[in-house]
């Protein structure tokens, strides 16, 4: 098989995140405050937020807190920020991870203002600027679309929010890893992220981080190893690490964040892109294949497509039961964005690259699509 | 002529979103004869043939199938308030190989 839906998850994870699950199992676990089993040293969570901190540009490393992944992460960032929907601006970009919080969480819930993209998935800063009221409070903003694989001009849009006095909360579940990110640059009250794609951890890690400003609510309270006697808390002693956490997903995402540094995300970046240009002119040649994206808009290991004739979901399919690859096809849990794109209710083909993907594997593709081309032109 | 062996729920729910979608598994690959035989289900059939491995899809209003030609399995997705639809499909199936066999299955 080969794997080019790594916008989902990441597979293979590199070999020292799969020995990190192993050594996992033959370490004391992390005494995260309930025992003394590792006086003296920092343990694995200390040491993934510090790393969490390098790569993504976080200063205040201590407001990152671990979490099942971005969904999880989004329903307790935009709970504990408390700002009903109707005062949050969206981008059409946006996951679900973001919507359905936001249309269903019983606090905050109703209509967000969506900010349209273009048929790229670019969302204009002026267009996001114009929908700002005297009623917004914050904006959400996907960093890189994972249907389209646009990157989205931060800095810019982070100084609009501050111009307006607004949250700018970034969603860089798809960025993470393979695109530079920079939330202290961006001026990025709260981000959240997932710890499975190319950040390389594995299934069921994630977190989010809050500047220490901003007020924030836990949604959830109970053990966290310290001060047990407290039953109550004011607004100053929140803790918002409670329950035991996930101690191998910490493992597995402080290993592929030491794979990560090491080789540095602007080389990932810049491989990726390689590998994304030569997939965009391929592609680009095949008469019967739309494209959703260009190399000029579109930097991204994430590339949208259909052929025409055949529905995305049966494209999907053809590649992955007659010619082993597996992509994704269908909305890609990001409803809003299609009408933008035109890619109708069936949604696209999506294939979405990793740093463990080779170019042999990438030429296996382009050999299929070919042949699909093929019998798309003379049959369809 | 291939038998259903299996019939499981699909993983792929978001690649079928609103459907009910399954796989029927098969005692042997699927070839050229079985997928065109498919047809007597009923619905628009297409069948691309100048594929290496040829893929197939049968659709009407409430459910579809596809597969691929060489496989030992295939999908059948029918929308939720006809599900009666796996039934007769399993019913064409077992009768075909029935048929083919010299005879009604037992």
């Amino acid at each position: 098989m080969i794997y080019l839906n790594n916008a989902a998850t990441t597979w293979p994870k590199p070999q020292c995140v799969q020995n990190a699950c192993i050594d996992f199992f033959h370490q004391l676990p992390a005494g995260q405050f309930r025992s003394s089993v590792d006086t003296g040293k920092t343990d694995v969570f200390e040491n993934c937020q510090k790393k969490l901190g390098m790569l993504l540009g976080i200063r205040e490393t201590e407001r990152i807190h671990f979490t099942s992944g971005s969904t999880e992460a989004f329903n307790k960032l935009l709970y504990g920020l408390g700002i009903p929907a109707s005062q949050i601006i969206v981008t059409a970009t946006e996951h679900n991870s973001v919507l359905r919080p936001l249309y269903n969480i019983p606090s905050i819930q109703g209509k967000p203002v969506i900010v349209p993209c273009n048929g790229n998935g670019r969302v204009l800063p002026e267009e996001l600027e114009k929908c700002i009221t005297p009623a917004t409070r914050a904006v959400v903003v996907n960093h890189c679309s994972n249907v389209t694989g646009c990157i989205q001009d931060m800095e810019k849009i982070g100084r609009i929010a501050k111009e307006h006095h607004l949250l700018l909360i970034a969603d860089i579940s798809q960025s993470a890893g393979c695109i530079p990110v920079d939330v202290d640059g961006w001026m990025a009250d709260a981000v959240a992220f997932t710890g499975h794609k190319s950040l390389f951890g594995i299934q069921g890690s994630g977190g989010y981080y809050v500047r220490s400003a901003v007020p924030f609510r836990p949604m959830m309270f109970g053990g966290s190893g310290r001060d047990s006697s407290r039953l109550i808390y004011q607004e100053e002693n929140y803790e918002y690490d409670t329950g035991t956490q996930n101690g191998i997903g910490v493992a597995a995402l402080d290993a592929g964040l030491t794979y990560l540094l090491e080789k540095g995300v602007e080389t990932i970046h810049r491989e990726e892109q390689e590998k994304m240009r030569w997939l965009y002119e391929k592609l680009a040649c095949l008469e019967s294949v739309i494209l959703y994206g260009n190399l000029e808009e579109n930097k991204g290991p994430v590339l949208s497509f259909r052929v025409k004739g055949i529905e995305a979901s049966d494209t999907a399919y053809i590649l992955q039961n007659g010619y082993g690859i597996v992509t994704r096809a269908g909305l890609h849990c990001a409803p809003l964005i299609h009408p933008w794109l035109g890619s109708g209710r069936g949604g696209t083909v999506r294939i979405s690259i990793s740093d463990q993907n080779t170019w042999e594997e990438l030429e296996q593709f382009a050999a299929a699509m070919e042949e699909i081309d093929r019998m798309a032109a003379a049959e369809l | 002529m291939a038998k259903v062996t299996s019939v499981v729920e699909s993983r792929e729910r978001c690649a079928e979103a609103g459907w009910f979608a399954y796989d029927l598994l098969l005692d042997q690959p699927m070839d050229r004869a079985f997928i065109r035989s498919l047809k007597g289900i009923g619905g628009s059939f297409v069948f691309l043939e100048m594929l290496k491995n040829p893929f197939f899809k049968l659709e009407a209003d409430h459910y579809l199938l596809k597969g691929v030609q060489g496989n030992d399995f295939f999908r059948l997705a029918m929308h939720g308030d006809h599900l009666q639809e796996l039934e007769r499909v399993k019913t064409y199936l077992s009768e075909l190989a029935g048929e083919s066999a010299g005879g009604p299955e037992p």
